[in-house]
């Protein structure tokens, strides 16, 4: 074996599904503050609806928004459709607008927040309104490495999981080129969710650390990784796992906030190595923007 | 030594429960939840009476799922609950008023966060006897916006001024330093990260047993008055190297990932105004003089 081989999957054996959700429109309850950690309380912009000017490979900090969701965010208003949509979409897969104005526009998953964020040309956001049904066309859940089954993938589309670099090392472990690492200590709100379910955020409020260590410089759609990161159930600490991760939402005010950091792959017993590549982004796998 | 406090100056108002029936998801009837390594379990978890399980404790061990001591109450609507979760403090007297218990005291000893928002409270052995779901109990709230003189750095969170007075402490350069059991360090701090800090809980990661017991904390018991290194717990609990918070362990370690015992914070500071120091054996039975 050499690691010029490709990796064994069970592509073939995966099934294709369509779920859908429509273009959300953000909301704000009466007087609710969004607080910094002194306390200051703000209103800012970021989640929900039609996302103009962020996309994926855009900066992650930096805006003066608070979680922002690149792209477009789409729900479906059904609670059990809704997570129908979280459990079966896949990063990667292909969405197709199905009403409204950009009919027939096709984009692509990039994140999974309490919305699932869609990437579309520059060309179709003027055409989008609120409300306009957004399908995806879903696989990836239930992707296996024939030879790595330990691994566990959690929504890497076929599409991405061909385009991330993945190779097989020497010592038998696999490697995975990703832009940033994370020190454990800072990842902080979603700890509280099973690791099927939206992301973690990493916590930014130490700004001079955030700054020592670069991540201040991670992009929306860099691959991450993160050590003694167990999120193959639920995020546990485990010395020696590997967590390998895709940001997904910009940084936040908010105290144990920060950018959004979606599980992809996940090893508790360390068979993941990673080395690091400013250029692991889902921007340039996928031609997103003007950042790939 | 005794510090100057507005004491004087706070509000007792009531705040009242009914005990909790604990709760399980419907139809399909699946009872199961995920241990961190993905085994299904099926245990007793939060709310109710619980005969045999009292502050003072092992906060582990138990076959229970973040098992509470005593009796758990809250409201049926929210924001009343939020009003009860929020105002009760660690220390506040609580009394029983309708049932066969009814007149009996007991003290509020934690609370538990987002997907349970319930009150602790501890009654003695043969008060819980004689109650019944859905008794209703009023605690005297006093103690939110306590403050002591000359220490304005540090913020108080449902801590009541019994609880504070009883507390080992001490000031030295102006830091004010509490006598805690354990520190546990900001790696092991899991859900209940960058979640509100008014109310509700914030759980030790107990996944990696070796890792607890390094950090001394593999030993607490439920009631235990601990430190959490690096964490601001103002607006949020959250990731800051210098920040310190003071807790009482509040409810049992669990087999779920981010959920080992619980913490009810009681004081935060954001750098390096709060200290503490080793003094084994600080539990709510003897600061609260908690009848058996």
């Amino acid at each position: 074996m050499t690691d010029r081989e490709p990796l064994a999957t069970n592509e073939a054996d995966l099934v294709e599904m369509a779920v859908a959700g429509v273009i959300s429109q953000p909301s704000v309850r009466q007087g609710a503050y969004t607080h910094y950690p002194d306390g200051r309380g703000v209103m800012l912009p970021g989640m929900f609806g039609v996302t103009y000017n962020a996309r994926a490979g855009d900066k992650a900090f930096g805006w003066a928004g608070d979680h922002v969701e690149p792209g477009v965010s789409i729900a479906h208003p059904d609670e059990k459709s809704d997570f129908a949509l979280h459990y079966l979409v896949a990063i990667g897969n292909e969405a197709m607008v199905t009403s409204g104005l950009a009919k027939g526009a096709r984009g692509r998953v990039t994140g999974e927040h309490a919305r699932i964020l869609v990437d579309f040309a520059d060309d179709v956001y003027e055409r989008l309104n609120i409300g306009d049904q957004v399908q995806i066309f879903a696989r990836g859940r239930g992707l296996v490495m024939t030879d790595f089954p330990h691994i566990e993938m959690k929504k890497i589309s076929p599409a991405l999981f061909a385009r991330m670099g993945i190779t097989r090392k020497g010592n038998g472990q696999l490697h995975v080129p990703v832009a940033m690492e994370l020190p454990i200590e800072i990842m902080g709100s979603g700890a509280e969710l099973n690791a099927e379910y939206v992301d973690q955020d990493l916590m930014s409020g130490d700004r001079a650390l955030m700054a020592r260590l670069g991540v201040d410089r991670m992009r929306l759609g860099d691959l991450i990784a993160i050590r003694h990161a167990d999120h193959k159930f639920g995020r546990s600490y485990r010395e020696g796992a590997v967590s390998i991760a895709l940001c997904i939402h910009g940084d936040s005010v908010m105290t144990g906030h920060g950018p959004g950091i979606l599980t992809l792959m996940t090893d508790p017993a360390g068979g993941i190595d990673f080395s690091i590549d400013p250029k692991a982004n889902i921007a340039s796998y996928f031609n997103i923007g003007d950042k790939a | 030594m005794t510090l100057a406090t507005n004491e004087a100056d706070l509000v007792a108002v009531s705040v009242g429960g009914a005990i909790a029936h604990p709760g399980f998801p419907g139809l399909p009837a699946e009872p199961y939840r995920l241990a961190s390594d993905g085994t299904p379990f099926l245990l007793p978890t939060y709310g109710s009476i619980v005969y045999n399980v009292s502050v003072g404790d092992r906060a582990f061990g138990w076959a229970a799922d973040c098992i509470h001591p005593g009796v758990s109450i809250k409201r049926a609507d929210d924001n009343g609950n939020r009003g009860l979760n929020i105002f009760a403090c660690v220390g506040n007297t609580a009394t029983v008023m309708t049932g066969a218990a009814q007149g009996s005291k007991g003290a509020v000893t934690g609370k538990s966060g987002r997907f349970s928002e319930q009150v602790i409270v501890h009654f003695p052995r043969e008060v819980r006897k004689k109650m019944a779901i859905g008794d209703q109990i009023v605690i005297k709230s006093l103690g939110t916006g306590f403050e002591i003189t000359g220490h304005a750095g540090i913020s108080f969170k449902g801590m009541s001024p019994a609880l504070f007075k009883a507390l080992p402490q001490k000031v030295e350069n102006g830091v004010l330093k509490i006598g805690v059991v354990a520190t546990v360090p900001a790696h092991l701090v899991g859900a209940g990260a960058g979640l509100t800090s008014e109310g509700g809980s914030l759980h030790m990661q107990s996944t990696d047993k070796a890792e607890l017991r390094k950090a001394g904390l593999d030993q607490l018991r439920l009631g235990d008055v601990v430190a959490i290194a690096d964490t601001d717990s103002r607006y949020n609990h959250g990731y800051l190297p210098g920040a310190m918070s003071i807790a009482v362990i509040g409810q049992s370690d669990g087999p779920r990932a981010g959920y080992g015992p619980g913490m009810t914070v009681v004081m935060t500071a954001p750098d390096g105004q709060l200290g503490s120091f080793s003094a084994p054996g600080t539990n709510l039975v003897t600061l609260l003089a908690l009848e058996p």
